[in-house]
């Protein structure tokens, strides 16, 4: 009686073995016979959902019966929701055929073979038209393994008004760029009553590590080794441990909050923020009486290094892509001098192309020309190491705890070691 | 004869009705498990299933010397000691209110469930926004300080941050305990309150004497699942404090999703979730004892 329960279940457990391991081997087809390309990407703002409404019903009409795009759209929640879900498909083997990541992931698939070079894909004349500070987080290896349309970069909000009020000098150029010992002045004396002097902090996710590796470079030094082999005397360097101390006397003084409300510069409860170029079109658009400009992002002391974030999300070729020759199409459609800048317009942030500027030459005007400026000039793209992922999330936690009391030099030895640790167990011997 | 052949073929109607439920299991509960048992002596990087190395016990050992790990189970302890009589007796508190009221038990019934219909993930966003630090922006602080208190800084304070997830994971759940214990008061006689106040009990002793007697397995039951529920605490920190600050939130099974999906650890997270299993089995197991010992 007892065997044959356990036959049966035995039986079972088999089958679902089975169950498991037949998921991948399904054929991207449709029964049009056209060939299913999947793009992966997060969800956005209403008029960057709607471009890609209009590019894929614009793509498919042009491809009935052989390619039929699709996408689906996932949220990230400022958070790593989206990590979470390409790590599932990787555990299932079922990825998309075109996966966006985040500028700094790009290295961290690439070194594990579940992207694939783009070399390729375009021809050399379309990928001179890219700028360098987009290709150069995009390469691993010496090879390019992500595409994007669009950057990004972090210049220093501030509220016109209160600046007046305050009487506090407004940067003009690249050159006269505050210092910290100023931006720490401006935000003391910009404190008064409910508003705090500075926002810091984007979001608890990537957006420490995205702002505020800036302070790390402009102090001369960065979170990993130029190869990204190491973190260790980088991270938790002097320079660096001075960075976080500085940023933590801003929070320490009361001058920036750790639980920043949401849109707090725009609801004129902090008189400035580290906030990234898509702000200059929400601003525009939703927050018409306010009176703020922006100028460039904070160098360190005693002549500190002019550095600003950048890197985009960018799309990817995933090993699990069946037909290479329709995700070339799709790609080159979707990475056409065109469509980079209606993209780049409806997301309102740098399009990646040089020719593009061309066309939005709003980006010749200020606001905007401090992004580009920057972009151009003082960029520096995320750390590109297999062990990204870690790097990013105990740098986070380490920010938090420093926040909340924890030594810096501390903290950030424990970040590097646990980064470090990641590296050499995984990456090390190849 | 007649018979026997009619117990054969029930027999086999039985195991007819039993595959569903056993390929179910199977599939999604056996299998799983068991995969979790063999990636735990195993390298496995989420990156890179390809090329997964056994590697004895090095991962067992590797946790017994892992400082958050150890972290990791006393928070869960912290968790589940407070939350357990806390919710429990705020359930029992609300079932005995709603039973003693003659007019609109189905409303306030309601309304103290009603947390538990919300999603936790909803339920922790408000919650996040009510605690947030700073008293313009955080409802919780601006009635403390209308109060002429000191703000709190609640969820940014490793001192706070767990007490805070407790108290409204007490007010998030009560609603369902307070559900069974109302089925339960209801399944006391009549009689025994009547005898108690013809002795002379006031209300007081009739519940001690009456009502907590009355409840004892219901009781049993609501401590039970309410200790494993406890035990598997994941959503409030995940949404709310991402384990921090100061590690002062992270759970057992937080340490697991951050081990296994953030840093790609599977091999790693499979046997911190292995001893994980471990934990909660002796712990339910032990209860079982205890209450059977009664």
């Amino acid at each position: 009686m007892k065997k044959k329960a356990v036959a049966v279940l035995l039986a079972a457990l088999m089958m679902s073995g089975v169950c498991t391991a037949c998921g991948q081997s399904e054929e991207r087809v449709n029964e049009k016979g056209e060939s299913v390309i999947t793009v992966w990407s997060p969800s956005d703002e209403p008029a960057i959902e709607q471009w890609w409404v209009d590019k894929i019903e614009e793509f498919n009409q042009s491809h009935e019966g052989e390619i039929h795009l699709q996408r689906e759209a996932i949220v990230r929640a400022d958070s790593y929701a989206y990590e979470d879900k390409i790590n599932a498909a990787i555990t299932s083997n079922d990825l998309p055929d075109i996966l966006y990541v985040d500028g700094p992931n790009v290295s961290v698939y690439a070194a594990n073979g579940i992207t694939i070079p783009l070399d390729d894909f375009f021809p050399d004349e379309d990928w001179a038209d890219f700028l360098a500070s987009s290709k150069e987080q995009n390469t691993y290896d010496g090879k390019i393994y992500a595409v994007g349309a669009t950057e990004s970069s972090v210049a220093l909000f501030y509220n016109r008004d209160m600046l007046e009020e305050a009487d506090i000098r407004i940067p003009e150029s690249k050159e006269d760029a505050w210092t910290w010992d100023e931006f720490y002045e401006a935000a003391k004396a910009l404190t008064k009553g409910d508003v705090v002097g500075t926002n810091i902090i984007m979001d608890k996710g990537e957006g420490l590590p995205y702002v505020l590796e800036q302070f790390w470079i402009s102090n001369g030094t960065d979170f990993v080794s130029e190869d990204g082999s190491q973190a260790d005397g980088y991270l938790n360097s002097r320079e660096g441990v001075e960075a976080a101390e500085f940023l933590n006397s801003l929070i320490q003084g009361g001058y920036a909050n750790i639980d920043p409300i949401q849109k707090e510069f725009h609801n004129e409860k902090a008189a400035t923020m580290l906030g990234g170029s898509w702000e200059v079109s929400t601003l525009e658009k939703d927050y018409p009486n306010l009176n703020w400009g922006v100028t460039y992002f904070p160098v360190a002391n005693n002549g500190g290094i002019p550095s600003s974030p950048t890197g985009d999300w960018s799309a990817s070729v995933t090993k699990n892509a069946q037909d290479l020759e329709a995700v070339r199409e799709v790609m080159n459609f979707l990475f056409s001098e065109d469509n980079v800048t209606t993209y780049a317009k409806a997301i309102s942030k740098p399009p990646t192309r040089v020719s593009s500027y061309d066309v939005l030459t709003e980006y010749n005007e200020y606001p905007r020309s401090i992004f580009r400026e920057q972009l151009m000039e003082t960029g520096h793209p995320r750390p590109r190491t297999p062990s990204y992922s870690v790097l990013s999330a105990e740098f986070s936690e380490a920010m938090l705890n420093i926040f909340t009391g924890v030594d810096a030099k501390q903290a950030l030895d424990e970040a590097a070691a646990a980064t470090d640790k990641d590296y050499n167990k995984y990456y090390a011997e190849e | 004869m007649q018979t026997s052949v009619n117990k054969k073929s029930e027999r086999k109607a039985a195991y007819i009705f039993v595959i569903p439920a056993v390929i179910l299991l199977a599939v999604f509960l056996i299998y799983p498990a068991l995969q979790t048992v063999r990636y735990a002596f195993t390298d496995y990087n989420i990156m890179r299933p390809d090329r997964i190395k056994f590697c004895g016990f090095n991962n067992f050992a590797e946790l017994f010397g892992d400082k958050d790990f150890w972290i990791a189970v006393k928070n869960t302890l912290h968790f589940t000691v407070l939350v357990v009589p806390f919710q429990t007796i705020l359930a029992l508190a609300l079932a005995l209110l709603i039973s003693s009221r003659r007019g609109g038990v189905s409303i306030f019934r309601a309304a103290y469930f009603s947390p538990q219909v919300t999603s936790m993930v909803v339920v922790a966003i408000l919650w996040t926004v009510m605690y947030n630090s700073n008293p313009s922006s955080g409802l919780l602080n601006a009635l403390l300080v209308s109060l002429g208190l000191e703000p709190s800084g609640f969820l940014s304070d490793p001192k706070t941050a767990m007490n805070s997830i407790i108290f409204m994971s007490a007010w998030q759940g009560a609603g369902y305990q307070m559900m069974i214990f109302l089925a339960g008061l209801q399944g006391i006689p009549k009689e025994q309150y009547e005898a108690a106040s013809i002795d002379g009990a006031g209300r007081f002793k009739s519940f001690l004497y009456v009502t907590l007697p009355g409840l004892k397995n219901v009781i049993q039951y609501v401590v039970m699942i309410t200790v494993i529920q406890a035990m598997k605490l994941f959503t409030q920190p995940y949404v709310m404090t991402k384990g921090g600050p100061q590690n002062a939130t992270r759970t057992l099974v937080y340490y697991v999703y951050e081990q296994g999906f953030q840093k790609r650890n599977f091999g790693y997270a499979c046997a911190v979730a292995a001893v994980f299993f471990v934990i909660v089995i002796s712990l339910s197991m032990g209860m079982k004892k205890i209450i059977k010992a009664e």
